[in-house]
């Protein structure tokens, strides 16, 4: 699999037209059915090679495209999310910096 | 046909097999499945509150803490974050609030007319996009109705053919009427003269032969006879005179 392609997975005739948000290898339980104690051996059965994980965001991003961004009339609403984010994003990646201004010397 | 359909299996098999040696795998040609891999269909946005947090966040929520929950969770979250002063409020964050109020007012203030023109936008583009397929949709319906008039008028034209059929009959009946009526007519004036020829000739004799018997019998009259005839008149008044 070269950069560019298809999952392999992914067969034309089975599967029909390619949708980028989903994932067409074999199904595991979804994470929001899982038991707390299952968390581990499922994230042990991941495969976490480079690509699958750049597989999994693009699933991600392609998921929140489909449901905010590309239907026929959005609101504000996936704009105000990628400000919040970004907000979040950069609040944390400038977190060694703002802590400097604490307020507060005993909590 | 038949070439037809073969070319046609022969050409979608080609692309299938090129297809699976471009990614070289998958080696039996298996048929869409439509159930559990249906084409994804453009929906509705998702449901946000607050203006950006996904319903289903609250929902996850409904059935542990009831309806108010997420909102007890999000303050009790923002409360702690502020309270541990893991999140700081140094100088930046009053600037954050000023600019959410602005966003506020904005959307309020904005947000529904911005909408409006925006739907007007989407749909007019939309309308623009589809009007040639609409366009050709229309043609074709068009033709096919205009094919289905024409077909109608076709049958028309059956009846008509039928029509002018009985018509020509209807004249070869009349035509024939006519010439019985002109046979008819002619063997009855020639009877007629025969009748009014044969009238006069017995006509002719029977006068002929009355002059002629008439003549004979006036030639046929002596001057003896007529004077015994007068002689007799004489006596004949004679007596009568005696009366």
């Amino acid at each position: 699999m070269a950069f560019g392609d298809y999952p392999k997975e992914y067969n034309p005739a089975v599967h029909g037209p390619y949708d980028p948000a989903r994932y067409y290898g074999k199904p595991d339980t979804p994470f929001s059915q899982l038991k707390l104690n299952e968390i581990g051996s499922w994230f042990g059965r991941r495969s976490k090679t480079p690509s699958a994980v750049a597989g999994a965001f693009s699933r991600a991003w392609w998921r929140w495209q489909h449901k905010y961004v590309q239907p026929k009339k959005v609101g504000m609403a996936p704009f105000y999310q990628l400000l919040v984010g970004s907000m979040v994003f950069f609040y944390a990646i400038n977190y060694g910096r703002i802590k400097h201004h604490k307020n507060y010397k005993y909590h | 046909m038949l070439s037809r359909v073969a070319l046609r299996s022969g050409a979608s098999k080609q692309t299938a097999c090129t297809a699976l040696v471009a990614r070289g795998s998958a080696s039996d040609v298996a048929t869409h499945d439509q159930k559990t891999f249906a084409r994804p269909v453009r929906g509705e946005p998702g449901k946000v509150r607050l203006g950006f947090i996904p319903e289903e966040w609250f929902q996850f929520f409904h059935s542990k803490t009831g309806v108010t929950g997420p909102y007890t969770f999000g303050v009790g979250l923002a409360t702690y974050l502020c309270s541990k002063e893991i999140y700081v409020m140094e100088h930046e964050y009053y600037s954050g609030l000023s600019l959410l109020v602005m966003v506020y007012v904005a959307h309020v203030k904005f947000g529904p007319k911005l909408a409006a023109w925006l739907d007007k936008e989407v749909e007019a583009t939309e309308n623009e996009w589809n009007e040639g397929r609409n366009q050709t949709v229309k043609a074709l319906e068009d033709a096919i109705e205009g094919e289905k008039t024409e077909q109608w008028r076709a049958q028309g034209q059956e009846l008509l053919i039928q029509a002018k059929k009985e018509n020509v009959l209807l004249q070869l009946e009349a035509a024939y009427r006519e010439r019985l009526m002109y046979a008819y007519t002619e063997v009855k004036r020639r009877l007629d003269y025969q009748l009014e020829k044969s009238n006069v000739e017995r006509r002719l004799a029977q006068k002929h032969m009355v002059d002629w018997i008439v003549s004979n019998v006036t030639k046929a009259i002596t001057p003896d006879q007529e004077k015994q005839a007068l002689d007799r008149c004489i006596a004949d008044l004679a007596s009568l005179a005696r009366k």
